[in-house]
């Protein structure tokens, strides 16, 4: 990627461009794109567990549609898994296919979802 | 002179209550995250406050406390953001620090959030590193001022993981706590297994950090086990302890004459992987390290307890 994108996104001193321009080009910064995925992905992994598993090769593609479509996280699980969720089934009003089984995980994990945002709301 | 033997005790999460069942005698403090005692509604549909408390969870903490010392080791604050810091959740920490009587409160020397206008994400999912430079320490110490108006505590800042440093940074990591210190009183929460990170990835030297860090700032300190990830390792709490790393606490330990706590963390879904037991055995050398700290044992009887 052209570091050039740097100075078009910020105002940065010369020290901060250069430090931006090192650490993007460290080995490492793969690892932190990495955990930054994993940390995005944990609460649907977890809540949607069997949806995730029965998706396979179709889960990636999705979850980047998703994070695409929607670049802030919510750090409400709840509420996170709850978006996602709508995301799966707008996708699924527009065409996108489910299997039977897979329909039927997604419906029965959606639903335990809501239950758990439900019970989030713990002050009146 | 120590001021008492350090505790012994967990980072807290959901199965550390059996823990404490298990082996009750040797949990002495709980590390609190208050992050996870409650659902921040901020970007979503609110009903009343913002924060909704996971009462279930705080309960059963309350249980576990009894007899014990609880402190605080938040996530969210992300002191060193040049953003400013988030009132709303500094009064939640505040708090529930004063419903479960936290004795101190830690955070992370790691920023979480981004400025929800400058990129696309504003929640970082992981602590980012930290340019150690005079213009950092001064939003730090800033901060720092606030939290201690709000929690009414001593403070302490955890070093993180770092996979990427920050290049050409005016101090160093340790200077930069040892200047925290110094100047706005704020401890330092050793981890020392975030220091294996580094060595083990060759991003940094624990010994020349560790002979650099002022002693004096130490009030706890964290020991983990991580593991590897596309060819690096990193601090996954899914492990027990590396020797290194308990070679490093015996060889410094006693040298933190401020040292209240020494913490095992563990991510409560490698339960099955370590076991109560394994769990049980690091609370057991957690408190025979914290003898040896609190007996001041010299560094050549120290060499003794490595093997």
């Amino acid at each position: 990627m052209d570091p050039g994108i740097l100075r078009e996104r910020y105002h940065l001193s010369e020290r901060e461009y250069e430090r931006l321009v090192k650490m993007v080009n460290h080995r490492a910064m793969a690892l932190n794109c990495m955990l930054y995925r994993a940390n995005r992905l944990a609460p649907i992994a977890l809540n949607l567990h069997e949806f995730c598993v029965l998706l396979g090769t179709r889960l990636g593609p999705l979850l980047t549609e998703y994070s695409l479509s929607y670049p802030h996280t919510n750090v409400h699980f709840y509420l996170e898994c709850d978006r996602f969720c709508r995301f799966v089934l707008s996708k699924v009003n527009e065409g996108y296919y489910l299997e039977p089984e897979t329909r039927a995980a997604f419906d029965e994990e959606h639903s335990k979802i809501q239950l758990g945002l439900a019970a989030s709301y713990t002050v009146i | 002179m120590h001021r008492g033997r350090p505790l012994a005790g967990l980072l807290n999460n959901p199965v550390v209550p059996s823990v404490i069942r298990y082996a009750p005698e040797l949990v002495e403090y709980i590390d609190v995250i208050p992050d996870r005692l409650w659902y921040d509604f901020e970007h979503g549909e609110a009903i009343g406050s913002r924060f909704h408390r996971v009462t279930g969870a705080i309960e059963e903490l309350k249980e576990c406390a009894v007899g014990r010392v609880l402190g605080g080791h938040g996530i969210g604050l992300s002191l060193p953001s040049a953003i400013p810091i988030d009132m709303a959740m500094v009064a939640e920490v505040a708090s529930i620090a004063h419903e479960l009587n936290l004795q101190w409160f830690s955070e992370h020397l790691s920023t979480f959030l981004v400025s929800h206008g400058s990129v696309p994400n504003s929640q970082a999912g992981l602590g980012l590193p930290v340019p150690y430079d005079e213009e950092t320490l001064q939003i730090i110490k800033s901060k720092l001022a606030i939290l201690k108006n709000a929690l009414g505590c001593d403070l302490l800042l955890e070093n993180g993981a770092v996979f990427t440093p920050v290049p050409d940074t005016e101090m160093s990591e340790p200077e930069f706590l040892n200047r925290l210190h110094a100047e706005a009183g704020c401890g330092t929460l050793l981890d020392l297994h975030n220091l294996y990170v580094g060595l083990v990835n060759g991003v940094l030297s624990p010994v020349e950090y560790l002979e650099q860090l002022n002693p004096e700032c130490v009030q706890e300190i964290h020991l983990a086990g991580g593991h590897e990830l596309a060819g690096f390792y990193t601090d996954s709490h899914s492990n027990l302890t590396p020797q290194e790393v308990w070679s490093w606490a015996y060889h410094y330990g006693p040298r933190f004459r401020n040292l209240r706590a020494i913490v095992f963390e563990f991510h409560e879904s490698y339960l099955e992987k370590l076991g109560l037991q394994g769990i049980a055995g690091e609370l057991e050398r957690i408190r025979d390290l914290a003898e040896h700290v609190a007996s001041g044992v010299s560094e050549s009887a120290a060499a003794a307890h490595v093997s």
